[in-house]
């Protein structure tokens, strides 16, 4: 190569370093068409070195004329060393960063297997457990569902058994006190007491009210026969006065004697009137009038002695007057 | 050697596709105000060289300093369709890179990007799905499709579309989805949608369909959807297809959905226990281990106990059995220790 330059630039003044700014060659083609039959003349100037004679190549069957450039087989040598090694490593390494990218990939694809294996183990054992709980789950909420009804049902009986046993006392108990408040009566018994009893009551009662009217009427006369006969006796004195002063002592003594004569009528009287007074408080009211007159009269003759004739008039003229 | 003329004309434009960029760091500058142009040709050769240059990363970063993504964007809305496809093609690319996808969600094109999903290009919508897979590759990405709320419209696009590797494109992209957030897509009716694709002719839809329903039965709602809309037979039924990965995905989707009992009965029904226990002679790792869960699922109820008790000697011989990688191997060898817990488990 550099023999060429050399010698290319041999024919021009200066040398050629590597100082030398680049230089076109001088032209050497042919500006203008030749004619064909110009013969060929020497030297021949080519640009081109492949069409250059005096370059051997190859396998060339042309005859070497003139002295020799260079040997272009040696020459070319290092030059496609370079060229076709370079393309070689070039591709080489294109081979290899495909290669290895295919072994990355392989390897992805290795690790993405084992993982979806584990994966599917750890789903699997997933899935178990939420089985498992789930079983657990029902057996636990059967169990307690049974155990509460359990429950329940012993409450059940219990309840049961303590309200027939509270009831069974009931009724025999609401029985008797229903008859004991008198809701179950006999018919004719009730009838009886309603309706006979008070009847014969009022009949006895009217009964012992005659009995006791007639004592009362018969005590009346015979107050009335002593009061009258104690009068008459007093008058017939008053009629004969040589006796009078005599019958005036005698006379209140009389008057005593019969002051206790009445006394005691009076206090038979009284006596008889408690009697029926005890015996019957319910005649109480018929007699009141009469028994309290009597016993103003006991008062009036135990205050005064004296008071009690005109007293005794009065009661007489009052008795005299209905 | 023939004597040609040196030509004092420049070189031949080697690519008339392409604008030539400029060197070194001229080149997204100059290419960025290019697509701005008013010239349709401009612009898509721009477009042409953009993606060349996007392979490398760190011409995205330098493109998302100077504001290219703006750009980007507003091209989405282009009315020439080459436009469209090659600009959603630089943004695949884009997406391909971890600095792209931060682009992606700094400049919100994963919304811009949705308008397109109806375009009526095939190559446009392919390139875009392409975009939208490379970019769920990490959670960030699938977080950000969900959160703009664009899988119920892949759903639907999932049942529209007719091209099969469009299809299988959507699924990959919802598989990825759906492992970060099933709950939308599952109110979306992805379920019946997915339990159609897994009778599908295509091997590769059919796994991704299985895979999906993965995801989708890794949360609860997700199981009783799979329980209720009875994709639990089908997936027994894929259990004994030809092809390897699709019952080694059918598998695992089983062994999710079987967590809850509703699921278990119907695995039991469908009589799943006897193709999972020959599953467990998979050369598959993945295949054996989802058998070997699926299987232990069935074993807690006492039906699949039953059956199980026959074959405990294969779990014991999977427990000491040894593995090149040790954390495979111990994977391999407690799950079986595990399945023989639970099938000697008596209450």
């Amino acid at each position: 190569m550099a023999s060429a330059l050399t010698d290319s630039t041999s024919r021009a003044p200066s040398t050629y370093t590597y100082t030398s700014r680049p230089r076109a060659l001088p032209c050497q083609r042919r500006r203008y068409r030749d004619s064909l039959t110009q013969p060929d003349e020497e030297p021949m100037h080519y640009g081109n070195i492949m069409y250059d004679r005096r370059v051997i190549r190859g396998n060339t069957y042309a005859l070497q004329t003139g002295p020799l450039l260079f040997d272009f087989d040696l020459e070319v040598t290092p030059v496609l060393e370079v060229l076709v090694g370079k393309t070689i490593e070039q591709s080489l390494l294109e081979v290899m960063e495909e290669e290895e990218l295919a072994n990355l990939r392989a390897s992805q694809r290795e690790y993405e297997e084992l993982r979806n294996s584990e994966r599917a183990e750890v789903q699997r054992l997933e899935e178990q457990e939420r089985r498992h709980r789930e079983e657990k789950e029902r057996r636990k909420r059967q169990q307690w569902e049974i155990a509460h009804k359990h429950n329940e049902t012993s409450r059940k009986i219990a309840a049961r058994a303590f309200a027939q046993r509270y009831l069974a006392d009931l009724l025999p108990s609401v029985f008797g006190s229903l008859r004991d408040s008198g809701y179950f009566y006999d018919p004719i018994e009730r009838d009886i007491e309603i309706g006979f009893l008070p009847w014969l009551m009022n009949e006895v009662e009217k009964t012992m009210e005659y009995s006791m009217v007639g004592r009362t009427v018969l005590d009346m006369l015979i107050r009335e026969v002593v009061e009258n006969r104690l009068y008459m006796y007093e008058h017939q004195r008053d009629s004969h006065p040589s006796p009078e002063p005599e019958d005036e002592p005698g006379g209140p003594e009389a008057m005593r004697e019969s002051l206790e004569a009445s006394e005691f009528l009076e206090q038979s009287m009284s006596q008889t009137q408690r009697l029926l007074l005890d015996r019957d408080d319910l005649q109480r009211t018929t007699y009141d009038e009469s028994s309290s007159q009597e016993r103003k009269f006991m008062e009036e003759s135990e205050l005064s002695g004296q008071d009690e004739e005109t007293a005794r008039r009065e009661s007489l003229g009052k008795e005299e007057l209905p | 050697m023939a004597q040609s003329g040196d030509s004092m004309e420049l070189s031949i434009n080697i690519n008339a596709a392409q604008v030539t960029t400029a060197y070194g760091h001229r080149a997204l500058p100059k290419l960025n105000e290019e697509l701005q142009s008013e010239d349709l040709q401009t612009r898509q050769k721009a477009l042409m060289a953009l993606c060349d240059l996007m392979h490398d990363p760190e011409y995205i970063y330098k493109a998302m300093n100077i504001g290219c993504m703006e750009n980007l964007k507003a091209l989405l809305k282009d009315r020439n369709s080459l436009v469209r496809i090659k600009t959603t093609e630089v943004l695949y690319i884009t997406a391909s890179h971890s600095v792209g996808r931060f682009a992606f969600l700094e400049h919100d094109i994963v919304l811009a990007l949705s308008f397109l999903l109806n375009d009526p290009s095939p190559v446009c919508r392919r390139n875009l799905y392409k975009a939208y897979m490379q970019l769920v590759q990490v959670p960030r990405g699938a977080e950000e499709i969900i959160s703009k709320g664009l899988i119920s419209l892949l759903v639907r696009k999932l049942q529209g579309e007719v091209e099969e590797e469009f299809q299988e494109l959507i699924l990959d992209t919802l598989v990825l989805c759906l492992r970060e957030d099933a709950t939308e897509a599952l109110n979306s009716n992805v379920v019946p949608i997915l339990k159609h694709k897994l009778i599908s002719t295509n091997e590769n839809i059919r796994s991704k369909a299985a895979h999906a329903l993965l995801n989708v039965s890794i949360s609860r709602v997700g199981k009783k959807q799979v329980c209720q809309f009875d994709v639990i037979p089908i997936l027994v039924h894929l259990l004994k297809d030809p092809v390897e990965h699709v019952r080694s995905n059918a598998a695992g989707a089983l062994m999710f959905a079987t967590v809850i009992t509703e699921g278990k009965y119907a695995a039991l029904e469908a009589e799943a226990i006897g193709p999972l226990l020959e599953l467990l002679h998979s050369p598959m790792t993945v295949a054996r281990l989802n058998a070997t869960k699926a299987l232990t699922m069935l074993a807690e109820a006492p039906e699949g106990r039953k059956v199980l008790q026959a074959h405990v000697p294969i779990f014991r011989a999977m427990e000491v059995e040894p593995h090149e990688k040790p954390h495979i191997a111990e994977a391999l060898q407690r799950a079986a220790r595990i399945a023989v817990s639970v099938i000697e488990f008596k209450p």
